[in-house]
């Protein structure tokens, strides 16, 4: 039988920098979290399909990757992380004080159209603040949400706010029968369709501010005109009072908004987020607060968090060079301990040990992968031979 | 957007491409290279920064969801087969027909309980249609002259873009029901309406503009 050697779609393999530019994302993440008192959890590969889709995951059933197990349950390659850590939350935490500081480094998958070229193995990192509600919890990660992409080495990047209150309070004054179609259009910025969904509503005062919604997105001058359209509301005097603590402290540069984010609108439940970095075709770093997943596992709790798209991150960034080979060390019998003793020495990648017999056998590898010079370990002591 | 800071865009080859350059000359952009086109295949007009690259209907839409282009125009139709991820800003009026359904003269398509079988291009936009009547159909995709596929017997309607109706009518068939509206929308990616705000507002408020001018 021939052997097939391509990868799934979807899935890839990743060589040398690639992996190295990854890491490198991982590790510049992981370290900002642990600083800041996250602490790391990781959850099954697979799960029951149930604990998604009984708990108001948003990823939609075709797009999980299913499997069994040996009992004929369904279970699925873990579509998302942040349902498995609400339900550690719920359970394995009950017994901690709150808050619980938690961060996660781990693949999701999610199954993609055919040829569409995304990948269905979703490297994430991300963090979730259990137990905590108010302004100084939803700070804490929005200023963690920007130093996360900066400490990534994004340079022109933004985090965008949004609440999905405001959406809501403006479908009350509507009272419409459903506000699905309404939030598609304002979600897919669908201004022409929008305007034309609002003709019959002319007469209400919060159609002229749904109608700008998909276009309240920019900078904190937006609050002043949702203001203006809609009179004063809660939740954009929270963002304000975000912002103004936000610019207080620094950040306020890197702050945008963007009224009409209006995704995952049963799921979320306060602030919203999504960070932008140049160089990538869509958001990075996803996130917002989510008071009711927690409680539906058996304990309640308030919580917030964001995850941030790893590779996606990565591709926006210079590519990293691999360090060049310089020497390799030919070694007689009895001299490995001072062979090792070489490599180690030397920055890693640049020095490695030959396996040949022969020094002419050496030489002629060392020339081969592009070396330098041979370092020779032999009775008559250390000497290198350029090549 | 590339380095030098110019938008580029999309166009769906053929007759949207026509009417788009219309639309653009209207607004006063100089779409002499995408005219003259030669071996060039990114074409930069000389009096605004846009780029325009041409492509077919559903590549526009992978340009844009990809980031590649900032911006797009394409069908609706395609919209609705493919789908996506990308913001639809405009209705841009032109290239408007109508999703029908249509079935052979005389007979009488709901008056069956057998399932029946719909051949369509547009096998997914056909699929959620009756799913959304919550009827059973099987759906047959077909490349070329979808109108064969009744005359040959293979299928007991279909589901195509119509414009006049008149190919429909040579061939016995009539429209029963209309699926949907379609007609050419300006898209956008999405990390790009954030990142160049500025850039894409201008450019959708001019397109809105010339559109109003032109009623």
């Amino acid at each position: 039988m021939k052997l097939t050697v391509n990868t799934p779609e979807g899935t890839r393999d990743r060589l040398f920098a690639e992996c190295q530019e990854r890491r490198q994302v991982q590790q510049r993440l992981t370290r900002l979290f642990r600083q800041r008192g996250f602490l790391e959890v990781s959850t099954p590969e697979t799960e029951y399909y149930d604990l998604f889709a009984h708990s108001g995951c948003a990823i939609p059933q075709e797009r999980m990757l299913k499997v069994w197990d040996s009992s004929g349950k369904i279970c699925v390659m873990r579509p998302d992380s942040t349902t498995p850590i609400a339900r550690i939350a719920a359970t394995k935490l009950k017994t901690l004080t709150l808050p619980q500081r938690l961060y996660y480094e781990q693949t999701v998958y999610r199954d993609n159209p055919a040829h569409n070229g995304g990948s269905r193995e979703i490297a994430q990192c991300g963090v979730e603040l259990i137990g905590a509600v108010g302004r100084k919890a939803d700070l804490e990660l929005l200023a963690g949400a920007i130093d996360a992409l900066r400490s990534c080495g994004a340079s022109v990047f933004h985090v965008e706010l949004g609440h999905v209150d405001f959406f809501r309070e403006l479908t009350a004054r509507l009272e419409l029968e459903e506000t699905e179609s309404l939030r598609q259009l304002v979600e897919g910025k669908n201004f022409a369709a929008l305007h034309s969904f609002l003709e019959p509503y002319r007469e209400n005062p919060a159609c002229a501010v749904l109608e700008r919604l998909s276009r309240l997105f920019g900078g904190p001058e937006v609050l002043d005109e949702a203001e203006k359209l809609a009179g004063r509301t809660l939740s954009i005097d929270y963002l304000r009072q975000l912002y103004d603590e936000l610019s207080a402290a620094g950040y306020g540069a890197y702050v945008r908004f963007d009224l009409g984010m209006v995704h995952q609108i049963d799921y979320y439940t306060g602030v919203v987020f999504r960070g932008y970095v140049e160089g990538a075709g869509d958001a990075v770093l996803s996130g917002g607060r989510y008071d009711n997943l927690v409680g539906v596992f058996g304990r309640e709790a308030q919580a917030i968090g964001f995850s941030v798209d790893v590779d996606a991150m990565a591709r926006t960034l210079p590519q990293t060079q691999l360090p060049k080979l310089r020497t390799v060390v030919h070694y007689e019998p009895g001299y490995l301990s001072q062979a090792l003793e070489a490599v180690d020495g030397a920055p890693a990648g640049t020095c490695e040990l030959s396996p040949c017999r022969t020094l002419a056998s050496s030489l002629n590898l060392a020339q081969e992968k592009g070396a330098q010079n041979v370092l020779v370990l032999d009775k008559d002591g250390e000497r290198t031979v350029a090549v | 957007m590339n380095s030098n800071s110019r938008l580029r865009i999309a166009l769906t080859k053929g007759r949207l491409q026509d009417r788009s350059l219309e639309l653009f000359e209207r607004l006063g952009l100089d779409c002499g290279p995408v005219r003259a086109p030669g071996r060039r295949l990114v074409h930069p007009l000389p009096n605004y920064p846009l780029d325009a690259v041409l492509a077919k209907a559903p590549d526009v839409i992978t340009y844009v969801e990809h980031g590649v282009c900032d911006l797009g125009i394409v069908g609706k139709d395609t919209i609705l087969e493919k789908g996506g991820a990308f913001y639809e800003v405009l209705d841009l009026g032109f290239g408007a027909c109508r999703f029908a359904l249509a079935v052979q003269e005389g007979s009488d398509f709901y008056g069956s309980y057998r399932t029946r079988r719909i051949a369509s291009k547009y096998p997914e936009f056909t699929r959620a249609y009756f799913e959304a009547k919550g009827m059973d159909v099987d759906v047959i995709k077909i490349e070329g002259s979808v109108e064969l596929a009744p005359i040959l017997g293979l299928a007991d309607g279909i589901v195509d873009i119509v414009e006049t109706g008149a190919t429909l009518k040579a061939n016995g068939l009539v429209p029963i029901e209309t699926a949907a509206r379609v007609s050419a929308r300006l898209i956008v990616n999405t990390a790009s309406m954030k990142l160049y705000k500025e850039q894409i507002t201008d450019f959708i408020e001019k397109c809105q503009a010339g559109l109003e001018a032109a009623v």
